[in-house]
């Protein structure tokens, strides 16, 4: 078994698959700390499907799909930035509208595809078994990137998370990060197209994040854990795709939800936060 | 006009043809501590907002002699702390209580420069003020409303601005941790240089360093002068509309209502 495995790395397009397994669980994951501490789960549903409808007009259009798919989230970012900080438009409600609108342009793109629909569908579901040299050097680009700015503007990324206001106020560029992170998050989503697909792409926007949320306090683990269980759900649902024949987008999500029900029942900081609410409710008992 | 700190000069804030804020004119001299009074709705935080620069505004507003829109510099900012009411936080979300405390001073530090032992030390004599180094290192959800508060106060400080803006910042706490906290203000009040506004509904809880009392009502200012003026029956039943009764015992003001 494990010499097949080893065997199957001299393949190119397995080695390809392996890192681009890296790249989108660590973009991915690293994105998804923001989509969860800073509650914006309804962005990377709004993000993914702007780069599947753009995906799909560029296909209509002759453009490169990543590249339409890209400008579409771009687009987006731009909307979305201005809208969700006007104070009379709950920001759900713009990214649900937004949402909406996106899935039927890109089911209305589909509808008038003349060309083969296997293609499109492709950018759905994407696969990690079919990826060119180029997905994985745009891919990497994107992942530098990202990386590059949590790294940068740590202190800053810190302070706006906590709270978007206060950082406005004491000084911090809020605007600055925040935009970034959302023309980074369509940078992301686009170029993860190829990988899993612009519908499974959320599950890895979120459950990284979520699943950090279960075990550390600190902000800088939190990235850790988040990007390591992101690229761990990547290998391991590729290495479970090729042993069980599956798809392998289905397979690497199903094992982000594995690895997250895992840090769920594992919590400590579930079981650190019941012993509080224990020990404040005896306080309250022995006065 | 140059020794005011703050100058608003006729501000109005519309939103949705309702007018928030009319008319409003207020001077506010350096190391002055006035309280914006006022019921629920009667435009107290959005005045607090026109000058902290999150709220858009007509009319003429004046900050360290320079007329400001509601956009503001870096600098401006810097120089502009403020309190929140009671932050709400996720229990489970990863900052330590010291690391909110040190979020005040990322502004001041600007891009590409980490907090250095400097900022650590002001952070830990600024926590050992308020009572709570004992909690840096716990995370910001695990602490109570009164506790949090004071993390909130030692953080607007150590961005050493030159006004503290307070938006009921003893709202929804204990009657003890509320005493406890305006005890606190009263000693940075003296402290530090500073300029206070403290907005509150809650005129039976005001700081003993409040100097003057704005009575604010329907978004119009009601009453500007001193607090003794301002705390008698007849102006808060007009502010209220509430039968208020006030007496006196060992020199110090009390309230009574049905």
């Amino acid at each position: 078994m494990t010499e097949h495995l080893i065997d199957a790395f001299t393949y190119p397009p397995i080695q390809r698959a392996f890192i681009a397994c890296v790249l989108c669980g660590a973009s991915c994951s690293l994105l998804s700390v923001f989509v969860v501490l800073m509650k914006m789960p309804l962005i990377g549903v709004a993000m993914s499907h702007a780069a599947f409808a753009g995906a799909v007009l560029g296909m209509l259009l002759d453009i490169n799909p990543v590249l339409s798919g890209f400008t579409m989230c771009l687009l987006i970012a731009g909307v979305l930035g201005p809208l969700s900080d006007r104070t009379d438009m709950a920001p759900e409600n713009v990214l649900g509208i937004m949402f909406s609108f996106l899935m039927g342009l890109a089911f209305l793109g589909m509808g008038i595809l003349t060309k083969t629909k296997a293609v499109a569908l492709n950018l759905m579901w994407g696969n990690l078994l079919s990826l060119s040299q180029s997905d994985i050097v745009v891919l990497a680009f994107i992942t530098s990137l990202l990386l590059l700015f949590v790294l940068l503007y740590f202190k800053e990324i810190r302070s706006v998370l906590f709270n978007r206001q206060l950082a406005l106020l004491s000084g911090v560029p809020e605007r600055l990060i925040y935009y970034t992170l959302l023309f980074l998050t369509g940078a992301v989503v686009s170029s993860n197209l190829a990988t899993v697909g612009g519908l499974l792409i959320f599950a890895l926007l979120v459950q990284p994040g979520a699943t950090a949320l279960q075990l550390t306090y600190n902000l800088k683990y939190f990235f850790i854990i988040s990007v390591a269980s992101g690229i761990g759900a990547c290998i391991s649902g590729l290495i479970a795709s090729y042993i069980f024949d599956l798809p392998s987008g289905a397979a690497v999500v199903l094992m982000a939800t594995i690895i997250f029900a895992a840090a769920y029942i594992f919590s400590p900081k579930r079981r650190t936060a019941k012993l509080i609410k224990r020990s404040i409710s005896h306080e309250n008992d022995t006065r | 006009m140059d020794s005011f700190i703050i100058n608003l000069d006729d501000i109005n804030v519309r939103k949705a043809k309702s007018l928030l804020l009319e008319g409003i004119s207020l001077s506010v001299s350096r190391n002055e501590f006035i309280g914006i009074i006022g019921p629920n709705g009667a435009g107290k935080t959005t005045l607090l907002n026109v000058i902290a620069g999150l709220e858009k505004f007509e009319g003429t507003l004046t900050l360290f002699g320079h007329n400001e829109i509601w956009r503001r510099s870096r600098e401006t900012r810097l120089r502009i702390g403020y309190v929140p009411q009671l932050l709400q936080i996720d229990p489970a979300f990863p900052i330590m209580a010291s690391e909110v405390v040190m979020t005040g001073a990322i502004g001041r530090l600007g891009l590409f420069r980490s907090p250095g032992r400097q900022e650590r030390e002001k952070t830990m004599q600024l926590m050992e003020l308020m009572r709570i180094a004992h909690l840096a290192e716990r995370p910001l959800g695990h602490l109570s409303g009164g506790e949090r508060q004071k993390v909130s106060l030692a953080r607007a400080i150590l961005q050493q601005p030159d006004i503290l803006l307070m938006d009921e910042p003893t709202a929804n706490l204990d009657i003890a941790v509320q005493k406890e906290v305006l005890n606190l203000i009263n000693e940075i009040h003296q402290r530090e240089n500073l300029t206070f506004l403290f907005v509150t509904h809650d005129f039976t809880m005001l700081p003993d360093a409040m100097q003057r009392a704005v009575l604010l009502n329907n978004g119009k200012i009601v009453f500007n002068g001193d607090i003794d003026t301002a705390m008698s029956s007849e102006m808060l039943n007009r502010l209220f509309h509430y039968p208020l009764e006030i007496f006196e015992r060992n020199g110090r003001k009390f309230i009574s209502y049905d």
